[in-house]
């Protein structure tokens, strides 16, 4: 594996030219033995069919020995009676063969001469005590055959260069879409995420990971833009009271007061201290949370009566506003959670109730058990939420109504009311209709008793 | 009294010496560590305030080595680390009390009389400030004679700033403490402000003097003068 070349595109190649030669080889080895045999055969069939026809003549007339010897004399032909030989063509003299022993039973041999060159024999009984030999020369079969094995062995190497080039080109031709991909991927930096990688056939291998990593883009691009407004939103709203306590602090220094209008400008700028630091307190909150750094100890404790004291902790605030305040609880409900993370939560979901609701509306905090759930209902019957406004709701700094920017705070209490459902194992489900009010619900793992 | 501060940041340790001394304290300075050390070594004190974050020698150091030869001297611990475990480390190695940064001076002065203040035991069940009387024990309320009913909220709320009576608490005390929220975060500014203006409705708006009086960008007093 060491030896593993970079570039898919050569692995491929490699991989396809090896393939390639492997099935080659073998065709090749069987056409080479294939024409072989057929040849072998072929001078086989020759040799018999001479040896049939001598030994007819042989066994018939008397005189065909003679008759071999003139008509025959280029073939390559020996007769024999026991050990003294009766005829030798001239042929078969001049092939160098020389006498050749044979024990009167038929038999097929293949021989080579001292001077090199390869014959067939066949050998056998003629009737009337005669030992016929008849052989062809292997000759032409061999420099046939050698000639094909030089076309094959040419043939490879050329094929297989041939096979590697076409390989290549095809693996570059399939895999430009990745170097396409590449090229543009590199392209991509943090500024510019709005770009996407080219698809050129969005069904095929490449197709659905472009499209996959296009999908990552659109989620990165989707937080780097939160990001980005969060950091915007953040610092409008930390330079608001820093713009504040200068202005105030820079007027009354040119201004000349007395002991208590100064206190009451001292005053005014320690109030916009308190927002800052108030404001500094829930980024700090929320971005630990981001961060997974908060410390929870979770216990068993009942939502019940957290929620109670919740709602007791803001009743004052709505009869303020003559809001009908209720809690509906059916006894106990145990979960496992932080209980200051939760009254968190719970006071922060409330508090939204009550800021949002008109004066004299209704709001019901209802405690419940569902299928091994505890949920908390945070029900009001104020102005509700379109359906955009709702899909926001949770965002950091988002406010439904940016003019009532001064006594709603910052806009990040339900942002810090959702983690702190989450880190808790819960969640916040939010049910709203414009004009018929919303339903917060806090819904978190129950502790079965 | 005499107290040390040990405080890097300039301002912060001008700050406090001023403001300590503004309340009848004598205070001294030690900017560093090695300093704080020093000091602490050499002279007596009646309350040592001690960041964590020094250059020199590290606070909590400071607090160990103290604590080995002296377990009285009252340390309240004052630093912009926030985090739960920071405060029990602090608060094991022998602190008396942890205050985290940004902090409201009223705030610190109340911790110190607190810290001061324990160990002397009797907390006292009866309460006064000009003509209004509390019985923490029987849960009574009474101005020029008269009683006043209070719900339970406004009743502890009442005794806070009577506890409290002629320092300013700041809105994050009475969250901490009457309302025993641990989170900062908690949005309970709101309610804080409508308790007050209920207990005023009941204990001032029926009498000539008041005595309770916001102090803005603060928090609020009871005093029978106005600040």
């Amino acid at each position: 594996m060491r030896l593993r070349p970079a570039s898919v595109r050569v692995r491929l190649t490699l991989w396809y030219t090896l393939i390639l030669a492997a099935i080659v080889l073998a065709l090749f080895a069987a056409v080479y033995l294939v024409v072989k045999a057929s040849l072998v055969r072929q001078l086989d069939r020759q040799v018999e069919s001479e040896f049939q026809a001598v030994a007819q003549g042989l066994g018939e007339e008397p005189d065909e020995l003679a008759e071999i010897q003139t008509e025959m004399s280029s073939r390559l032909i020996q007769v024999r009676r026991g050990e003294e030989v009766l005829l030798q063509t001239p042929g078969f003299k001049s092939s160098g063969l020389g006498p050749q022993a044979s024990d009167g039973a038929p038999a097929w041999r293949t021989l080579r001469t001292p001077a090199g060159d390869w014959f067939r024999l066949r050998s056998g009984p003629a009737g009337r005590g005669l030992e016929l030999m008849v052989a062809a020369p292997e000759g032409p079969v061999r420099r046939a055959l050698r000639t094909l094995l030089l076309i094959l062995l040419l043939a490879l190497p050329a094929g297989l260069v041939l096979a590697s080039v076409g390989g290549s080109i095809m693996a570059g031709r399939l895999l430009r879409p990745v170097a396409l991909m590449a090229a543009q991927a590199e392209k991509i930096s943090a500024e510019s995420l709005s770009a996407r990688l080219p698809i050129e056939d969005a069904r095929d291998e490449f197709g659905r990971m472009a499209g996959v990593i296009n999908g990552m883009l659109s989620r990165l691009e989707g937080s780097f833009e939160q990001l980005r407004r969060f950091t915007a939103d953040a610092s409008h709203e930390l330079r608001t009271p820093l713009t504040a306590i200068q202005s105030v602090g820079e007027v009354a220094l040119r201004e000349d007061l007395d002991a208590v209008a100064y206190r009451d400008r001292i005053g005014s700028m320690l109030e916009e201290v308190g927002r800052l630091s108030r404001l500094i307190d829930n980024l700090l909150t929320l971005t630990r949370a981001d961060a997974g750094a908060a410390a929870l100890t979770s216990q068993e404790i009942d939502a019940a009566g957290l929620a109670a004291r919740a709602v007791e902790d803001l009743r004052a605030l709505a009869e303020e506003k003559r809001q009908d305040l209720t809690l509906v609880s059916q006894g106990p409900a145990l979960v496992r959670a932080d209980e200051a993370t939760l009254t968190l939560a719970l006071v922060n979901l409330l508090d939204n109730a009550i800021k949002y609701t008109p004066a004299g509306g209704a709001i019901t905090v209802a405690v419940s058990a569902r299928a091994g759930a505890i949920l908390v209902e945070v029900k009001d019957n104020g102005p509700g939420l379109a359906p955009d406004q709702a899909a926001r709701v949770f965002d950091r700094f988002y406010r439904v109504d940016p003019s009532r920017s001064a006594q709603a705070g910052a806009g990040l209490g339900l942002s810090i009311a959702k983690w702190a459902a989450e880190a808790n194992g819960g969640r916040i489900e939010l049910e709203s209709r414009e004009g018929c009010g919303s339903t917060f619900r806090l819904v978190l793992p129950g502790v079965s008793s | 009294m005499k107290i040390l501060v040990i405080e890097d940041e300039k301002k912060v340790a001008q700050a406090l010496k001023k403001g300590l001394e503004a309340e009848h304290c004598q205070v001294e300075l030690a900017l560093t560590g090695e300093e704080g050390f020093f000091r602490l070594c050499s002279g007596s004190f009646d309350l040592v305030i001690l960041d964590l974050m020094l250059p020199g020698r590290d606070g909590t150091e400071i607090l160990r080595t103290l604590r080995r030869t002296d377990k009285a001297t009252p340390v309240l611990i004052l630093t912009a680390r926030d985090a739960l475990e920071d405060k029990i480390i602090g608060l094991d190695l022998g602190a008396d009390d942890y205050l985290v940064k940004p902090f409201a001076f009223p705030e610190l002065t109340a911790r110190i009389r607190a810290v001061l203040r324990r160990g002397k035991g009797d907390q006292g069940t009866k309460l006064s400030a000009a003509d209004l009387e509390m019985d923490v024990a029987k849960r009574m309320v009474a101005r020029a004679r008269q009683a006043i009913v209070l719900t339970a909220r406004e009743f502890e709320l009442l005794e806070y700033l009577l506890r409290n009576g002629g320092h300013v608490v700041t809105r994050d005390m009475l969250a901490k403490d009457v309302w025993k929220e641990t989170l900062r975060a908690t949005p309970l500014d709101n309610v804080i402000d409508v308790h007050i203006g209920r207990l005023r409705r009941k204990v001032d708006d029926p009498f000539p003097v008041k005595l309770i009086h916001t102090v803005r960008g603060v928090g609020f007093i009871l005093s029978e003068t106005a600040p």
